[in-house]
């Protein structure tokens, strides 16, 4: 009996538990320390809430980690129609209640069904690519089917309107189409278009008023004089600090309240201010050894389905990762992106849980089946 | 064919080159942190210890309001509080004891308030002392250097120019609180914020999103002592941030005139109640005050505890509007209504007379007239203006409830009138189906006879009484009453104009009815024998009805009990609702006072007040002409009078 049991802990893999684990540290610990001082505004608890998420999605990652990996790819389109329904719900929703909105209650429950699209998509794009011609080079016509399994959710996060995940949704089909021999030819072609029609629309299609409206588009809950300003009280968050760090609770502009977001959005900036360049070089090693893994994964697995798949899942977290990273840090405008485990929000970290979960799963039916 | 296996395996150099893409993003991520941690850290460094840039918020000017003759009601004043910042207070005894000269005051309760506020975050600064004066305002000012975490706050307080006049109506402005946040944010869609300010009672809070305005922000820089440099537009960091003006909130015309305002306000001068008065031919409401009232002034300076304790401990409610937020028992002022039913409904004629012996038996229960011995026989102009109970008890005896409350509700009782003003009271007409609703019960026959003469199930505010009365005056024309009459922005361009608004018209049947009830309604005021004729002042030509509204239930043997010998919480209410000049009508108005015993001598010299200042001020040729009439009529009765008793400064 011991003897299984210990088979059986050799044999699980902990490793993604274990990376998502120590993100999920640092980053609660970061949480603490950038809303302790809200005393006023009550956001002092809201790492006992995050805590609170973690547990839950803990838990869903080891409860998937036991379902055959074949069983995703046999729901791969159920889920797909099952999250975009629910983005048609809040998207009627909203259209009810006169305004946008992004969220799903459901009891004392409120969900954002857009971050669970996410995982739709590529459960759908994973099966599509292992059901149809899977040795094939993707070329132009290719691309017709997935580009409407990508385009019907992604037209509707935008009209909800958030930009931010449209434009995630199209950079997760992206990196998708690549991985599954994008021919270079189309690859190139498609970058031509998109640069040039994306230059010409800029400077003779819009007007300066429409120009100006792109960029509160991106994120309309944000002025662009406000953006701009909170992009500089970010730089001027993570430059102060500089090698090592003012330490732990130290950082003067969260406590100062200038940086707006401290707990969702702008969590590493604070995170630099607190703790220098290297404890980023830290956090970012530990994000990378996270995709590094998963890409090692999906070059060693036996069924192109799950390789398929845990390519699309990394790209979800990846380009959370380094969007957010980017925005914070000025080299992208500001767009509402969280940072998967450092933010504080619900829905994105059970999205994060149920990608560990699957990847757990795919990894462990190597090991307990071979 | 592939077997599975391949298929991977010939993906594997893109998973190389996926790899490598993400390596090279973090390698983008971590070469621009270089840049801003290493290469610009000193620099950025020195701007968060030593220079910080604060976006504060400018608080946008709240729209005025305007009484109807142009006189400014409510205004904003600058006020100063001296603040202090606990991370920024350096040498705390010296300066302490610096700023407890200044502020006259000692360095202890200086600290005690450090120390109320010390469970909060050290950058949040507090109001040492509020509504500082000039003089301290420039010695905290020019002794900046020596006061670290010192400062002053400057705000705009809302002045309410008459104070406790018609403050009920005109509301006040106080600050959000957290449990109001979520629920207005919800309910106006608007990004609230905890501390903003927002009205909370009357107009301030039905305009609010006219007077409030868009707040504007600016940039300072502040140093690290928390104190303001200067307005940041040269640096190159804070390229491409602006201030954005605030936007003034819209200014407001009420319908209400001021010097009416105050001569209602002096009218209830030692009472508790409420009068309102409108035009009979719009609606437009003139007079609104209630009395206990308050100062609106503090709220939006922040209640002292003192002050709130003042007016939640005080038994008389000073928070409570008597006009629109309550109603009563409208006593014998519902029978006017009585009257109209019965008289269209064919139960009686100008001619009908009514036996009175002082009281009516019906079944085993008797009820009596307010006069001892009765009236003898009644027609239905003295009925009216001698408030004979057993009149109307004989008349409603033989009619159907539904029948009377068809025709109070078409004068618009029982329901809201639908002034602009938050939460107006309905009111209530009772109906066989109501009672039904209410209680499970059959309507008791007994029951038609109190509602007749305005005591138990029916209740009315004096708004509702007002609009009602004015119906009677003008035709059967029930008007939504109004206090706003405009509303411009801050350029002074007209935004919104207020119509009146005919919300229907009673049709009657026997077009005498009004008629003969307007010439009872004159009597009550104007013939020696009328309830209110010693009350009915001068030059007015004042239609109206008392009424007394029955607080207990008095048993048989209290009932000609002394109101004024009974205590206080007893005591009947007083009402009056009139309409005047009673031959061209142009104003009718309500009065309530609580436990003020008589309508007569309690309600009606508050009308007569009000309607005199109005008639003065609106109609002088008209009130001079019935000054004269007044004397005419005063003089015929003397002549008819001198022989016989003139009645007694009456009940009812």
């Amino acid at each position: 009996m011991n003897q299984t049991i210990v088979q059986f802990l050799k044999r699980y893999d902990f490793s993604f538990l274990g990376s998502m684990s120590a993100i999920f540290l640092v980053g609660v610990l970061n949480l603490y320390s950038s809303t302790h001082a809200d005393t006023h505004g009550g956001l002092d608890l809201l790492y006992k809430s995050q805590i609170g998420w973690f547990i839950l999605s803990a838990t869903v990652a080891i409860a998937i980690s036991f379902i055959n990996p074949k069983t995703f790819e046999r729901f791969a389109y159920f889920g797909y129609i099952g999250t975009l329904f629910l983005v048609l719900l809040v998207l009627l929703m909203g259209k009810v209640g006169m305004g946008a909105q992004r969220w799903l209650v459901v009891g004392p429950i409120r969900m954002q069904p857009s971050e669970f699209m996410k995982l739709g998509l590529v459960l759908a794009l994973a099966r599509y690519f292992t059901k149809v011609y899977p040795e094939r080079q993707l070329g132009f016509k290719d691309l017709i089917i997935p580009g409407l399994i990508m385009g019907i959710p992604t037209v509707m996060v935008v009209i909800q309107p958030d930009l931010g995940t449209g434009l995630l949704l199209l950079f997760i089909f992206s990196m998708m189409i690549f991985y599954k021999r994008l021919k270079w030819k189309t690859i190139v072609s498609l970058g031509m278009i998109g640069l040039v029609s994306g230059v010409l629309m800029y400077n003779f299609g819009l007007r300066e008023y429409q120009k100006k409206r792109i960029h509160t588009f991106i994120d309309p809950y944000e002025d662009a004089k406000g953006s701009g300003y909170n992009a500089i009280q970010s730089e001027i968050a993570i430059g102060s600090g500089r090698l090592f760090g003012k330490g732990f609770k130290n950082s003067s502009q969260a406590s100062l309240s200038y940086l707006p977001e401290n707990h969702t959005d702008f969590v590493f900036a604070i995170f630099n201010e607190e703790h220098g360049f290297f404890g980023s070089v830290f956090l970012i090693i530990l994000y990378l050894v996270f995709f590094m893994r998963l890409i090692w994964l999906a070059s060693s697995v036996q069924r192109f389905f799950d390789s398929v798949l845990i390519i699309g899942i990394m790209s979800i977290f990846f380009w959370h990762s380094f969007i957010n990273m980017a925005m914070v840090s000025g080299l992208l405008p500001i767009v509402g992106i969280p940072l998967p485990l450092m933010s504080y929000g619900g829905s994105s970290m059970l999205t994060f849980g149920v990608g560990v979960g699957i990847a757990t799963s795919i990894s462990n039916s190597r090991n307990f089946f071979n | 064919m592939f077997g599975e296996e391949e298929l991977v395996k010939i993906h594997k150099e893109r998973a190389t080159l996926i790899s490598y893409i993400i390596t090279a993003a973090f390698g983008l991520v971590l070469a621009r942190l270089w840049y801003l941690q290493v290469y610009k850290g000193e620099t950025l460094h020195n701007y968060s210890i030593q220079n910080r840039l604060r976006k504060e918020v400018v608080w946008a000017p709240r729209g005025l309001i305007y009484s109807r003759d142009d006189q400014l009601l409510v205004d904003n004043i600058p006020r100063f509080d001296a603040i202090l910042t606990p991370q920024f207070l350096l040498d705390k005894e010296e300066t302490l004891a610096k700023l407890a000269k200044i502020l006259q005051t000692d360095v202890a309760s200086i600290e005690a308030i450090i120390k109320k506020n010390s469970n909060q975050a050290r950058y949040r600064p507090f109001i040492i002392k509020k509504n500082i004066s000039f003089g301290e305002l420039a010695q905290i000012e020019t002794q900046n250097a020596d006061l670290p975490g010192i400062s002053v706050d400057t705000f705009i307080s809302r002045e309410y120019r008459d104070k406790e006049i018609g403050a009920h109506l005109l509301g006040y402005i106080s600050e959000i609180s957290q449990v109001q946040l979520p629920k207005l944010r919800e309910r106006d869609k608007t990004e609230y914020r905890l501390g903003d300010f927002i009205g909370q009672f009357g107009i301030e809070e039905q305009l609010d999103k006219y007077l409030r305005g868009e707040n504007g922000h600016e940039f300072v820089e502040v140093d690290a002592r928390g104190r303001r440099k200067r307005y940041i537009n040269t640096d190159n960091l804070f390229k491409g941030i602006e201030d954005e003006k605030p936007l003034s909130g819209m200014n407001v015309k009420l319908t209400i005139d001021r010097d009416m305002q105050i001569a209602a306000y002096k009218a209830l001068e030692g009472k508790v109640g409420g009068v309102i008065a409108v035009d009979i031919d719009s609606g437009e409401v003139l007079t609104m005050v209630s009395r206990p009232s308050f100062d609106p002034s503090q709220f939006s300076r922040g209640l002292t505890p003192e002050y709130w304790r003042s007016l939640v401990g005080n038994k008389e409610h000073p928070l409570r509007d008597r006009n629109i937020q309550e109603h009563f028992s409208p006593g014998s002022t519902f029978k006017a209504f009585s009257a109209i039913a019965a008289f269209e409904q064919g139960e009686i004629d100008e001619h009908t007379e009514i036996h009175c012996n002082g009281t009516f038996r019906l079944g085993r229960k008797v009820y009596h007239c307010w006069k001892k011995g009765g009236h003898g026989p009644v027609n239905l102009i003295k009925a009216i203006r001698e408030s004979c109970n057993v009149y109307f008890q004989k008349t409603a005896n033989r009619m159907d409830i539904d029948d009377i409350s068809k025709y109070a509700k078409a004068f618009g009782l029982g329901s809201r009138t639908g002034i602009s003003l938050p939460r107006e009271v309905s009111g209530l007409i009772p109906t066989k189906e109501w009672k039904k609703k209410r209680y499970g019960q059959e309507w008791q026959a007994g029951e038609t006879l109190s509602i007749a003469i305005g005591q138990s199930y029916v209740l009315a505010s004096t708004i509702q009484m007002a609009i009602s009365y004015a119906a009677i005056a003008n035709g059967g024309k029930i008007y939504r009453p109004f206090v706003v009459k405009d509303i411009y922005d801050s350029e002074g361009e007209l935004v919104k104009t207020f119509t009146p608004e005919l919300l229907s018209e009673v049709q009657m049947k026997n077009p005498k009815t009004l008629k003969f009830v307007r010439e009872g309604l004159f009597q009550v005021v104007n013939n020696p024998k009328g309830t209110a004729f010693y009350r009915r002042g001068q030059g007015i030509l004042m239609a109206g009805k008392t009424g007394t509204s029955q607080v207990k239930s008095a048993s048989a043997d209290k009932i000609y009990q002394r109101c004024e010998n009974m205590d206080y919480e007893s005591r009947h209410h007083g009402l009056f609702v009139g309409f005047a000049p009673y031959d061209n009508p142009k104003i009718a108005a309500a009065v309530i006072v609580e436990h003020g015993c008589h309508g007569s001598s309690a309600a009606t010299p508050v009308a007569e007040a009000v309607i005199t200042q109005y008639m003065k001020k609106y109609q002088p040729e008209i009130y001079l002409k019935n000054l004269d009439k007044d004397k005419e009529i005063k003089d015929s009765w003397i002549r008819s009078l001198r022989a016989s008793q003139p009645a007694e400064p009456s009940d009812e």
